[in-house]
Order: C-alpha cells, then structure tokens, then sequence
C-alpha cells in the first residue's frame, strides 16, 4: 500500500515539477549556491587523505582531502590522466582506495557490504567517461534499466524516462538502438540514465567530452534542475572549462593525483577547501 | 508483487535470448529422465513381481512311496521344527493322478493308458510368508531332502536365486541411471547458465554498476534453472507414461506381461522424480551462479 502511495506521490510530484519547469524556465545564468559553512554541515561525501596507486606504482592519487556538500555542484578539473575519474570510483566504490577513508553519506565505504554497495548505488547516479551503454538496447530500456534495479513501477519509469528524453532533446531517439546513436547522443542518454532514479549524488565523468555547444547547455540545464528542483548533489569531472568558466560553484583542480583549489576561483573557495 | 514480475520478465528475457541452448538442455534433460524412469520403473516392477513369487513360495517333496497315515504327524512335527509351516499337504499316487487329470481337463484322455499309481507320492510343503529368503528356503530345501523317502525336492529356488539376480543387475542400471541423472541434469544446466552469464555478460556488469541487488541478477539464473528441471522432468515422465500405455495396451492379458503386473510410479514417486530434477537443476544452476557471477 505504501508504495502505490510512494509511487502516486512521486508522479504527482514529477507532474508538478514539470509544470513549474514549464512556467519557470531555468535561467540561463550560471550562477549557483554559494559552498556551505564547512564548520557546521556533515558533508554527503568526504575523502580523507585518500591515496590510490595502481600496480606497479602509478599514483592517480596522492592523500586527497575533500568534503562535498549535500546539494552542491562541484567541478573537478584537470587534464587527462590528473585522476578524475579516480576520484569518481572511488566515490562509487568502483575502486577501492590504498589509503584513506571515504565516506558516503556518513558511511565509510571501506566497511560497507557487498549488498551495502549495490543499494548505495541505487541512489548514485553515475555518467560514465565510457557510457556504459547497451548498444543492443533501446534508448528507453537503457534509461529504465536504472530503475528497473530498484523495481519501480512501469509507470513511473515511462514517465520519468519521458521526462529526461525531453530534456536532453532525445524524445525522437526513444525507440532506437544506443549502438545506432551518434556518441553526442550516446553521452546524453548516459546521463538521462545516471538521473533516472533522482540520486542524491550524481557523478558525471566528461559529461559534455562529445557535446556541440547546444548540446552542452542541455546537460548543463539538466544538472541545474536537477540540483535546484530535487537538491540533487553534483560532482563534474570535466577538462571543458567552457562549463564552469563562470560558474560560481566550486571548482578543484587535479594534477597528477593532487587536489588543490583551481587557480581562477576566489579565495574563500581555498580557504574552504583549507578547512 | 513488482518483484516477482521482474524476476519472472528477466527469466523469460534470458530464455529468449538461449532459446537453442535451452531447447538442447531441455532434451538432455528429458532424456536422462527418460532413461533413469525407465529403468526405475522397470526395477520397481521386478521387485514388486518378485515379493509376489516369494509369497507363492512352496516346497514339493517327492517320496519314493507314500507315508502311511499313522507316520504323517511324526513328519509334520519334523518339518514344523526346522521352520515355521503354514500348512503340509500329503499327496498320495491317486490324489496325484486325479488332481492332474483335473489339470488336463479335456485332455485327460491322453492318461487313460497311464495307470494311476504312474505319479510318484510327494509332500507339499507351504512356508510361512515370513520365510521369503532364498538362502532359508534353500537349507529348508535341503533338509526336506533328508526326510525318510525322500527322493527329490522342488522348491524354485534356483529360479527365485535367478530372478534375484537379474533385480540386483537391474538395481545396477537404475544407480548407474541415477548417477547419469545427476552429472548429466547438475553439468548441463551449469554449462548452460554459464553460456547465459556470458551472453550477458556486459548487460550484468551494467546491471552491477546501476546497483541490482544480488537477487535481481541471480533469481532469473536460479529460476531458470528450476525451470528447466520442472519441464524437462514432466516431459521425461510424460514420454515414459506414453511408453508405458503403448507396452500396457498391446501387452495386456495373459502370459509372461500377465505375471508382472505392470503399474506406473505412484503419485508420490511421481512428485519424488520431479522434486528431484527440480533440486538437481537448481544445484547446476547455483553452482554456476557462485562460480561465474560476482557482485
């Protein structure tokens, strides 16, 4: 009984959600919360002078120290082999570290079960570098396939896939085979797939790496609303400065496995990441 | 409810994507059903005709001429000491003679130039059903042979010693069957799950990824599994009462099919064969979840 309720009320609320989209676009303005007072918040995730080395002795990162904050959009920069997506499998538990503590949501993942990750997973949205993608799937099963996981109701899941489709512009390609799409399209239905469940936390790898300019403010809208409607956290990794280039958000630099504040912010974001 | 609805359209998806794979298991499957039914059924049969013939157990001792009725008692007493006796019946010549020509019915014509004292005088001997032994029945044999008079004793025992060895040859077969039954059902069905797991297997590391619980990913394998026991076991059983029919219907009425009696498995070695299966295929399946899935 519950979940009918559960379910009702989670259409009824995505059904309001549109029409508030519809009668309040997102602004075009790339402005955004400011970080949260470091002293008092828990954050939703936390790295602890984390260290992972790969066989024999690539370090991808060296005793990185980070607290990420529940409703937060954060930026991670870097170029290529700096250790992004590292970081963003060792969030997801996709790897484990050598050293450090992670917590996610004040559980540390060094001590979580095997059951304990794959629920923990069911709330993380994560847009693979690589998509991850089922090339003899539809669009639309690639995209259910995230809900599908958690047995939401078909109903539910053809509305939200419906929804996500429209906002990345992809309602035309529904039907057709991920192998068939172009890889623009591709890194658009991996992130309508990563935000299918409305995650707490959304980990997008290059998520505009394949994206035209048009393209590109699709997925930034799409990471708006859903920060600004469901309080989703979002962390970006990303070496396409056009993106967070006027953003007010946070933004981390990485460089062979180091974290550091990015050299362009302003200096209460160092003092933040000091803390 | 919305659980089992996954697990089931998951089950379905993964057949489908199989299909030639499962069909092959499934016969396999049905075949070594088939042929350990079979066997079983036949085995059960022997036995069953078998405890028969050792009720109708009876010792015939043939004496060189006849006990005169005031003897009779002291060998009954003999004879009731060394086992336990139903019942003894002395047979004279004449009783012998009409009790024959009774047997002949109209034929009797052919002893009219037989005199009737042409039959020797015997002892039937009928044992308790309790002494169904064939080693009992042969040192019973024997001791009737020590009798006075006694010039010979048919007890059937050495058919009985054969029959008995034909059912242990046959209780051979059923286990060798049985033995067939479990590698062919646990390594096919695992053989098959791991070609499932592989054709699938970036669609599990999907799955893995987006967070699928254990069950979500291993309930379809496991059910499948199940499945493929449950259809290949009826079919198996199914092809077997069919045989079974065509033998009882064109083997029916008297002569050696008459002394067998044969029956079909009761409901319950039915439901025992096919919970079996079941069990068998869900172990293959299993072991090649534990072997070829981790989460």
């Amino acid at each position: 009984m519950l979940y009918f309720i559960n379910n009702y009320c989670n259409i009824m609320y995505y059904s309001s959600l549109a029409a508030i989209r519809r009668a309040f676009p997102p602004s075009d303005k790339k402005g955004f919360h400011m970080p949260r007072d470091a002293s008092t918040e828990k954050p939703l995730v936390e790295l602890v002078n984390v260290t992972k080395i790969y066989p024999p002795d690539v370090v991808a990162a060296e005793d990185v120290s980070l607290r990420i904050y529940k409703g937060e959009i954060l930026f991670l920069t870097g170029t290529s082999g700096a250790g992004k997506t590292t970081l963003i499998k060792l969030i997801c538990c996709l790897e484990t570290p050598t050293r450090g503590l992670i917590e996610v949501a004040g559980r540390n993942l060094s001590r979580i079960s095997s059951a304990g990750v794959q629920r923990m997973r069911q709330k993380i949205g994560v847009a693979y570098q690589d998509f991850r993608l089922l090339d003899k799937q539809t669009v639309l099963q690639n995209i259910a396939m995230a809900m599908e996981v958690t047995y939401a109701s078909p109903k539910l899941i053809r509305f939200r896939v419906e929804e996500l489709l429209e906002l990345l512009n992809l309602s035309d390609k529904r039907d057709k085979l991920a192998g068939e799409l172009s890889r623009g399209e591709q890194q658009r239905v991996a992130l309508a797939r990563a935000a299918a469940n409305g995650p707490s936390l959304l980990l997008a790898d290059e998520p505009t790496g394949n994206l035209d300019p048009v393209a590109t403010e699709l997925v930034i809208n799409l990471f708006r609303y859903l920060n600004e409607r469901n309080g989703t956290t979002i962390v970006v990794a990303t070496h396409d400065e056009s993106i967070y280039a006027d953003t007010e958000y946070r933004v981390m630099s990485l460089s062979k496995g180091q974290l550091s504040a990015h050299p362009s912010r302003a200096p209460h974001q160092i003092e933040l990441f000091e803390a | 409810m919305r659980f089992l609805a996954y697990i089931l359209r998951q089950t379905g998806k993964n057949l489908r994507q199989t299909w030639g794979t499962q069909i092959m298991t499934l016969l396999t499957v049905t075949l070594s059903v088939l042929i350990f039914a079979f066997f079983f059924l036949i085995y059960t049969n022997m036995i069953r005709a078998s405890e028969r013939l050792g009720n109708d157990v009876r010792l015939i001792v043939y004496l060189d001429q006849e006990v005169p009725e005031q003897m009779r008692p002291e060998f009954e007493k003999k004879i009731r000491d060394f086992a336990p006796v139903e019942k003894i019946v002395f047979v004279s010549r004449t009783e012998a003679f009409a009790k024959l020509s009774a047997q002949l019915g109209k034929e009797k014509d052919v002893l009219n130039d037989l005199g009737p004292d042409f039959l020797p005088p015997s002892i039937e001997v009928y044992p308790l059903k309790t002494l169904n032994d064939l080693t009992k029945i042969s040192q019973f044999s024997d001791f009737l042979l020590t009798l006075p008079h006694a010039a010979k004793v048919q007890s059937g025992s050495d058919w009985l010693r054969r029959f008995g060895y034909f059912t242990n040859l046959l209780r051979v077969v059923v286990l060798l069957s049985a033995g067939l039954l479990i590698i062919s059902m646990t390594f096919i069905i695992s053989y098959t799950l791991r070609l499932t797991v592989l054709s699938r297997q970036g669609e599990l590391e999907v799955l893995r990824l987006l967070g699928a619980t254990s069950a979500y990913i291993r309930l379809p394998l496991l059910l499948e599994g199940m499945l493929q026991g449950l259809l290949g076991s009826s079919l198996g059983l199914a092809a077997l009462y069919s045989l079974y029919q065509w033998i009882a219907n064109r083997f029916s009425g008297p002569g050696f099919l008459k002394l067998f009696d044969i029956t079909f498995f009761p409901p319950e070695i039915t439901a025992g064969i096919l919970l079996t299966s079941i069990v068998l295929c869900t172990a293959g399946s299993l072991f090649s979840i534990r072997r070829f899935i981790r989460i």
